[in-house]
């Protein structure tokens, strides 16, 4: 099953694409993207499907750090390549589409 | 650190349960459908089907205890998010509409369901005040398609000849 690349599936590959070796979690992806965290999820979860993405819980003590461990997400190297090449292929989202998507479902 | 669930008891449990869920529907459906008037052995299969559902409920109740029982419900108060019961609700920012989220996490597969609401728990636990809202909001929106997708996903797996069913 091919990936179909909707704006939102664009910002979260744009977002891990700044620093693909970096790894990032849910909020900061909300964050970074402007998606709410329950739309970015189903996105990272197709992503790791199809092998471009992959994930692991933080390794901490929740009570020593008095919060839930994180579950960090970072691009594959196939990941990267392919986010690039579908990148550089898709149709651009319009400013209007963004500025709509930070209205309606974005963290504004 | 994380009472240890096997997720694949989790699962096990949760397949037999909906299997005894539809062999009980299709059950009554196919019966009903023969006709009201019962004649001979025709009410043979009312009485099937409401036994299994009767049963069904029983055992979903019970290993719904049990699980609970096992995971323990002092000390875990789900700060790891693994839990779906009730004693794993956190304390505190991360409780708003804590139920909803479980409830949409157990239409999901079992080890999906765990983990979606894991991260949820995780996210709306650092999220500010002024946007967990609209974040529980979208997580219990997208939740319910999210579980239809997973379960297609598990269906396909099961379907699919592979390693698990060879041919």
């Amino acid at each position: 099953m091919g990936l179909r690349l909707t704006v939102q599936v664009q910002l979260v590959l744009q977002a891990l694409l700044r620093d693909p070796a970096r790894e990032m979690y849910g909020l900061e992806l909300s964050e970074e993207t402007g998606l709410q965290p329950g739309t970015a999820y189903p996105i990272l979860l197709r992503l790791e499907h199809e092998g471009w993405v992959t994930s692991r819980w933080e390794d901490v003590d929740p009570r020593a750090e008095k919060r839930p461990a994180r579950r960090y997400y970072r691009l594959t190297a196939g990941g990267a390549v392919q986010a690039s090449a579908a990148l550089a292929g898709a149709r651009r989202p319009k400013g209007v589409a963004l500025r709509h998507l930070a209205e309606g479902d974005g963290v504004a | 650190m994380m009472p240890a669930i096997d997720p694949r008891y989790d699962a096990r449990k949760k397949r037999a349960r909906v299997a005894m869920f539809i062999g009980a529907g299709a059950t009554v459906v196919s019966s009903a459908l023969s006709g009201t008037r019962f004649s001979g052995w025709q009410w043979a299969p009312w009485v099937l089907g409401i036994s299994l559902i009767i049963v069904f409920y029983a055992i979903s109740m019970n290993s719904r205890e049990g699980l609970r029982m096992r995971r323990g419900t002092s000390g875990t108060t789900g700060l790891g998010g693994r839990g779906r019961g009730a004693g794993d609700r956190p304390d505190g920012v991360a409780a708003y509409r804590w139920h909803g989220l479980v409830m949409v996490s157990r239409m999901m597969p079992g080890a999906a369901g765990r983990r979606w609401l894991a991260e949820a728990q995780s996210v709306l636990w650092e999220i500010a005040d002024s946007r967990r809202a609209p974040a529980v909001r979208s997580y219990l929106l997208s939740g319910p398609r999210l579980a239809a997708v997973m379960w297609a996903h598990e269906a396909l797996r099961w379907v699919r000849p592979g390693p698990r069913h060879p041919r």
